[in-house]
């Protein structure tokens, strides 16, 4: 099956991508990852296509602290639920 | 004893063999797929457990179009592949070519020594497919079947169309210019025909033998006018139109069963 | 979120329908691209791209022609780069990989016209690519009948150049393609205003020939047993090096191939060992066509080399750097672009030992050789390709597709099949 139940990952939205480059950054600093992706519609809201974090379900916390701790500048974090299915054979 | 078990979820329907640890077929049935393909394979399993042979205790192989919709296999391969295996099995030989008319595609397949080296399958469109039979057969109100044997008593009318939605229509002109039932069940076959014939040129068919096997395989007429168009014998099964769950269910025989969760 | 709105409606996009696009994307390239675990990080940086797709390039060639310089908008391989940057010009691709533009294309071709001829030319009437409405000026080539045509209509609507390829290849054809260089370098120098100087061209056949060896050297990673990268990263590094800057493109994939270097060393894989080898072999697959790739690798396969124009045929063979001349030049360049194996050749022999080579140099399981719909160039040569592949004891698959999904499952099936039986 393509879908494992509930999967779950978080995206860190940006005002512009200068902030999202920067938090990426200071993440690897801390030993912590998180992959560039382009912000899937149904997270963004009516904003155009744009950069955002994605980030593991185990990584979520140790990266909530690492922005707390530097302050560093993000629009806001959002959870989804099985956001990415490789079975769902939908191209563009 | 133990089983194994192979399903084969196609288009149209729903194939199930049960292997005993012999290799040898002990249960066989079929269902139409329907809407849902994970509906059926639910039917499946209850069919099976009921049947004794519970699937959450032997192992199984799923294929055809809906095999990812079966959450209890242990193991998925492609109706090609299993259906090579299975038209092995049911002739008892290594070197065939396998030809298999599905619901919605045809695939003709190339064994040598007792491997898959080559396959066909046709584009996304019915001409030549079971599902072209089907088509017709409601055009004209009868059974597919009915049609295979009818077809036997006709001659001398073609349909030129390979595209299902323009036979048809050629059919319904066909049926109002008061032309028999026997011709025109004759044209649609050996429309079928033509166009399996054509898709196994670009096959070398080499001296080994020729199998039909699928949902067709038990209209005798088809075999001998497709043995006809490709110079061949053509032999068929009783059992041809399980030979992808047969298949399936001769691999599920080396298949570990997963622990059940 | 960074707002590239404004932008597009200064372009004169549709950008309603463009947004439709907008949509699609990111879902697709979460799907395909970032379910994979352990990819190279230096990926990200082609991830970023992606994700700015329609902005963050565009912005950077509107500020350019801000500067003086012009945008030429290019669809074939074929064409020189070098003689456009040897006049301060910029080279940019072009939208045509989706099947979002192929309506657009079919309102005024043929449907039996392939893909990405409908595609680019949707693209362009229907006003949704920000590169085709930068671009100063479009080059085509005759490389097909589909493409000889389409050019008439889109020029009814651009500034158009026409190159026109030998069919053969022969010492004359040569030097016939070395005239049409020689007459597009005229063009550019008028076009832009800057004369193309010795040193000018030199300089841009050096770009050109780094960018060719980094993106040979990613390539390279993929030869041994260890798979460092997946066949589809590595294709979207090719894919967007078509609209990259020269230079930009090939520090980006040094620094990916450095990683992928250390990961062979370190014999960290993105595979499980006994992993089949995939050539793929055929017509272009233009960004953001990425269902090959992304099939083969959910069924069990890797695909380690594209003998493709967006693959092998883009970098392979380096152009003559120590020509004195403008006319020797000119021709060092038609030596290099000759070189190259399109099916619009007769004969084609050089594709077939190409594809046999690049079998043996990445040690392929086998060869899958696809042909988007009604280019009946590559559909003919696939069955000579076949048939050598057959003779070479290399098993060998031949799809046909587009660009929409509906074909998908079947695909599976197929290539799922072709997989199985490869021992």
């Amino acid at each position: 099956m393509d879908t494992p139940a509930q999967e779950i990952s978080y995206y860190i939205l940006f005002g512009n991508y200068t902030q999202g480059l920067a938090l990426q950054a200071l993440l690897k600093q801390e030993g912590l990852t998180a992959r560039i992706a382009p912000t899937p519609r149904n997270l963004e809201g009516s904003q155009p296509c744009g950069m955002s974090l994605l980030v593991k379900q185990e990584d979520i916390d140790a990266v909530r602290a690492c922005i707390e701790k530097h302050g560093a500048e993000y629009l806001r974090i959002v959870e989804a639920v099985n956001q990415i299915r490789p079975g769902r054979n939908r191209f563009c | 004893m133990n089983y194994a078990i192979g399903i084969d979820i196609g288009s149209t329907s729903t194939k199930t063999a049960v292997l005993n640890e012999a290799g040898e077929p002990v249960a066989l049935f079929v269902q139409p797929t329907g809407w849902s393909s994970i509906d059926t394979a639910e039917a499946v399993r209850e069919k099976l457990a009921e049947a004794g042979y519970d699937p959450a205790l032997w192992p199984v192989v799923a294929t055809g179009y809906g095999r990812i919709s079966v959450p209890y296999a242990d193991k998925t391969l492609t109706e090609i592949t299993c259906h090579a295996r299975g038209a092995m099995k049911l002739h008892d030989s290594g070197d065939l070519t396998v030809v298999d008319i599905g619901g919605q595609d045809t695939k003709i397949i190339q064994v040598r020594d007792g491997q898959t080296t080559d396959f066909i399958m046709n584009d996304k469109c019915s001409a030549g497919t079971g599902r072209f039979l089907e088509v017709m057969a409601n055009t004209m109100g009868m059974r597919p079947d009915d049609m295979c044997d009818l077809a036997a008593k006709g001659g001398g009318v073609s349909i030129s169309s390979m595209c299902t939605v323009f036979a048809e229509s050629e059919v319904i002109s066909l049926i109002g210019r008061g032309e028999s039932k026997e011709n025109i069940a004759f044209a649609v076959v050996d429309s079928i025909v033509k166009k399996v014939a054509s898709q196994a040129g670009r096959l070398q068919l080499g001296d080994g033998l020729v199998c039909l096997t699928g949902g067709l395989c038990q209209c005798e007429y088809i075999v001998q006018a497709l043995g006809k168009a490709l110079k061949t014998d053509i032999v068929a099964s009783e059992n041809g139109r399980y030979a992808g769950a047969i298949g399936a269910a001769t691999f599920a025989l080396n298949v570990r069963k997963k622990v059940a969760q | 979120m960074a707002d590239y709105l404004e932008m597009w409606k200064n372009l004169g996009m549709d950008v309603e329908t463009h947004d439709q696009l907008c949509q699609v994307l990111p879902t697709a390239f979460g799907d395909v691209y970032l379910s994979q675990e352990n990819r190279p990080e230096a990926m990200g940086f082609w991830d970023f791209v992606v994700s700015e797709i329609h902005g963050i390039r565009p912005s950077e060639l509107i500020a350019a022609q801000k500067n003086g310089q012009k945008v030429f908008g290019t669809f074939c391989v074929y064409v020189p780069d070098e003689v456009v940057i040897a006049a301060n010009g910029i080279v940019t691709g072009l939208c045509g990989g989706s099947q979002f533009w192929v309506p657009g294309g079919e309102k005024v071709l043929p449907k039996s016209t392939c893909p990405l001829i409908k595609a680019s030319v949707g693209a362009r009437l229907d006003r949704t690519c920000p590169f085709f409405r930068i671009a100063d000026m479009y080059v085509g080539e005759t490389t097909c009948d589909g493409k000889k045509k389409a050019w008439e209509i889109l020029g009814q609507d651009v500034p158009m150049h026409i190159m026109d390829i030998p069919q053969m290849k022969r010492e004359k054809d040569i030097q016939k393609w070395a005239e049409e260089i020689a007459d597009f370098a005229k063009v550019v120098e008028e076009f832009t205003g800057n004369k193309i100087t010795v040193e000018s061209l030199n300089a841009a056949i050096h770009t050109i020939n780094e960018k060719r060896k980094a993106m040979a050297r990613v390539y390279a990673a993929t030869k041994g047993a260890n798979l460092p990268i997946s066949g589809k990263d590595r294709l979207l590094m090719t894919q967007i090096a078509f609209f990259d800057d020269p230079t930009r493109c090939a520090e980006m994939c040094n620094k990916l191939a450095d990683e992928l270097d250390q990961r062979n060393k370190d014999g960290v894989s993105v595979f499980p060992v006994g992993t089949k080898r995939i050539l793929l072999t055929g017509t272009p697959l233009a960004i953001p066509n990425w269902k090959l790739h992304h099939i083969i690798e959910t069924s069990g396969a890797a695909v380690v080399c594209e003998e493709m124009c967006t693959g092998t045929r883009y970098f392979e063979n380096l152009v003559d750097e120590t020509q004195t001349t403008l006319e020797g030049q000119f021709m060092a360049l038609s030596q290099r672009y000759m070189k190259n194996n399109c099916a619009c050749f007769t004969p084609n022999t050089g594709r077939i030992d190409d594809i046999v080579r690049l079998a043996k140099e990445y040690n392929v399981d086998g060869v899958i050789d696809v042909n988007l719909k009604f280019c009946c160039l590559y559909d003919t040569e696939g069955y000579t390709v076949e048939k050598a592949m057959k003779e070479a004891g290399i098993p060998v698959l031949g799809i046909e597709t587009d660009y929409t999904d509906t074909d998908a499952e079947q695909l599976r099936t197929r290539i799922g099949a072709f997989i199985e039986l490869l021992k």
